[in-house]
């Protein structure tokens, strides 16, 4: 009842805060849900990895980089659209990751967790350095004609094309969902990550299950970096500041709460831009996403302490 | 049998050193990850190979001998010290990043050879260096960014005055948050908004480069602004999305300027590239008024079998060029003769103007003081300013989004 009344109570107010700012500076909620689809749909992958895996894969932007040079390379070899290679990239990476997986994470799963750290952050410094020998520091980018597709409401213009990652967060997050709640692979899943040992003894091969979660999450991370290469151009160390990001909005929403991502995300993306939709403020976006993470884990820790 | 094998190897360090003593030894030092260092590296040995081919310089042949800074500052003084004590180069060339070759300049001034620098045109890196004539060693080729922020100014009052129909009053600066877009933006206040001729207003973005990528703010404050001149100061990486994002939105000024250090690769290929214009020293377009460009482009894209695609080439080649004319001149590698003899420099190169050397604010020996003003026409760059190297009229106002 009182987990009704609060959700209610938070649902009102996030109506109420989306009237105000449609009247008031509408871009501010255009681009901040745009730009939370973005970082929802590359932290989802992440989420779901931490949640069942149990690892926090600092390589996870790293992957989708790579995956972005296989998108980019691919396109430009058959000539295709990096929206057609969407499915291929997925499932190259799919395979790459569960290759990475075989031959080093799974390896250190039951090691100390620092050595763990050490190990992805040692994949992300290898992945960054071989693209960075191969291709150099050049950026790449194709150019598309539809991304700059645009809306006019009135006296504003905005471009519409970002919404395309609003609209991939909310297909990931309830994609992971169904998997993990009305398939027999994700109940497994689910157990392997609640109890490893108890789902062991039950008969599911949890090392196997470790591998085909890593590789969905990876096919996830794959789609979304032939889907950036719309967006953005690329370069070896594009991936990088996705990871902690999304690694953020995982503590923020909490282990495990995929659904939560989203509304994590929601909060950043429009935060920010809200900051820099006043001069005074510009400066101040980048600070708001250590602000956040800051207050809802101090707020967590005081709930706790409370209960 | 290990006899033998010492005997060869006696006989190889004998052999070694002999035709050591015949090469005259150059010691580039470029960040080889980045297009600016591999380009630039690449056109430094194809002058290197052309100098060889036609008797080398005073009867023995060049050698270059590059090594990696990495573009960090501690990589790029190991470097001097190696080529200086290992290799025992006679002169250096090179550099890019201000960062990295404010880093060399203890070592450089220990060793005290002549450095023809190509890069580094932070102003702090002037004054690491000092006055004459403890700097005297040192021979500048890149504009400082003084230099550069003055031409731009004089470049757009020569274009205003020439193209009436190009009318600026309004500037807007959109710069990466960086070190390299704030010290644009001060300048440009300085330069463009210090005697109110102008109106000047800018607003900073994060480059995609540093994590960024996302401009709707930076230009609803420009759209809002309503600019003549619309200047983007950022990377690379930054191009094309910007130009979308600019499209999206259906912002559209009079003329819409980037001032990245390079463009990404086929940005002249893009639909979107027609008519923006942008800071530069060199261009493929050179090639049909400038004998000597067309001839730097022919032979680099016949030995590398790709085009130079930044400007950090011609000017590497230029470089090596200059040194060795002066190393000729100077009958030696010698310090204090070669300093004199490069003082006498009028290299005509591939950059469309005769290379000299004159003082700047601190330093007795800057080469190039003017960047050019292109724009992007039909996939290549076209260089509007200075007049005497153009090679097109400027396309005014920048074409509305369709």
């Amino acid at each position: 009842m009182v987990m009704k009344r609060r959700t209610a109570i938070i649902a009102a107010l996030s109506i109420a805060a989306a009237v105000v700012l449609i009247l008031w500076k509408p871009t501010v909620l255009i681009y901040g849900l745009q730009a939370a689809g973005l970082y929802a749909a590359v932290a989802i992958p992440m989420g779901l990895v931490l949640g069942i895996v149990h690892i926090v894969n600092l390589a996870h932007g790293e992957f989708m980089m790579v995956a972005a040079y296989a998108a980019y390379f691919g396109c430009k070899a058959l000539g295709m659209d990096p929206l057609l290679a969407i499915i291929p990239t997925a499932i190259v990476t799919a395979v790459f990751g569960w290759v990475i997986f075989q031959l080093t994470i799974r390896r250190a799963l039951k090691a100390p967790e620092l050595n763990q750290l050490i190990l992805t952050f040692g994949l992300a410094i290898a992945f960054t350095q071989t693209i960075n020998l191969i291709f150099t520091s050049q950026t790449y980018k194709i150019p598309l004609d539809y991304v700059s597709a645009s809306m006019d409401i009135g006296d504003l213009t905005f471009g519409v094309w970002s919404f395309v990652f609003v609209a991939v967060a909310i297909i990931f997050a309830y994609g992971v969902k169904f998997f993990l709640t009305k398939t027999m692979t994700g109940k497994a899943a689910v157990a392997v990550g609640q109890n490893p040992r108890g789902a062991a003894i039950v008969g599911i091969d949890v090392y196997r299950t470790y591998g085909l979660v890593f590789a969905l999450a990876l096919a996830l991370v794959g789609a979304m970096g032939a889907l950036f290469l719309t967006k953005s151009a690329i370069f070896p160390s594009v991936g990088s500041p996705f990871t902690m990001k999304s690694f953020c909005l995982i503590a923020m929403a909490g282990i495990g709460n995929i659904p939560g991502i989203l509304g994590a995300s929601v909060l950043l993306g429009v935060s920010e831009n809200f900051l820099r939709a006043f001069r005074p403020t510009r400066d101040w976006a980048e600070i708001v996403f250590f602000v956040l993470i800051i207050a809802v884990i101090l707020a967590r820790s005081l709930k706790g302490r409370k209960s | 049998m290990k006899r033998v094998m010492f005997a060869l190897a006696v006989l190889a360090l004998f052999v070694g050193s002999a035709y050591a003593q015949g090469t005259i030894k150059i010691g580039g030092i470029w960040t080889l990850a980045d297009i600016t260092g591999k380009q630039g590296s690449a056109a430094a040995q194809l002058a290197v190979e052309e100098i060889n081919a036609a008797g080398g310089v005073l009867g023995k042949k060049l050698e270059l001998i590059v090594v990696d800074d990495e573009g960090k500052a501690d990589k790029a003084a190991a470097a001097v010290e190696k080529l200086a004590t290992v290799d025992k180069v006679d002169v250096f060339v090179g550099g890019m990043a201000s960062g990295a070759e404010l880093g060399k300049i203890p070592a450089f001034k220990k060793y005290n050879k002549v450095v023809m620098s190509t890069g580094a045109a932070g102003g702090t890196v002037e004054k690491g260096l000092g006055p004459s004539p403890d700097s005297d060693f040192y021979f500048h080729l890149h504009p400082w960014d003084y230099n550069q922020g003055a031409s731009y100014a004089e470049g757009w009052d020569a274009i205003q005055k020439k193209y009436p129909n190009i009318q600026i009053k309004k500037i807007f600066l959109a710069y990466e948050e960086g070190a390299f877009g704030k010290s644009s933006w001060d300048a440009t206040k300085i330069l463009f908004g210090s005697d109110n001729r102008y109106i000047v207003d800018g607003a900073s973005f994060k480059s995609a480069l540093l994590g960024g990528g996302d401009y709707t703010a930076v230009l609803e404050a420009a759209k809002a602004f309503k600019p003549d001149l619309f200047i983007w100061a950022g990377y690379d990486a930054d191009a094309l999305p910007l130009l979308e994002q600019s499209k999206a939105m259906k912002f559209s000024p009079g003329i819409y300027l980037g001032a990245p250090p390079g463009w990404p690769i086929d940005f002249g290929a893009s639909k979107l590239s027609p008519n923006v214009m942008l800071y530069g020293m060199w261009s493929t377009a050179m090639n049909n008024n400038n004998p000597a460009s067309a001839k730097f482009f022919k032979n680099y894209v016949a030995k590398y079998k790709e085009e130079p695609a930044t400007y950090f080439a011609p000017l590497a080649y230029s470089a090596v060029y200059i040194l060795a004319e002066g190393i000729k001149n100077a009958g030696t590698t010698e310090t204090t003769a070669l300093i004199k003899a490069l003082e006498a420099t009028k290299y005509v190169s591939p950059l469309g103007e005769t290379i000299t050397f004159k003082p700047s604010n601190i330093i007795k020996h800057q080469g190039i003081t003017r960047q050019k003003i292109l724009q992007w026409q039909n996939g290549e760059q076209q260089v509007i300013w200075p007049f005497e190297a153009a090679t097109a009229a400027p396309v005014y106002p920048f074409p509305a989004w369709k």
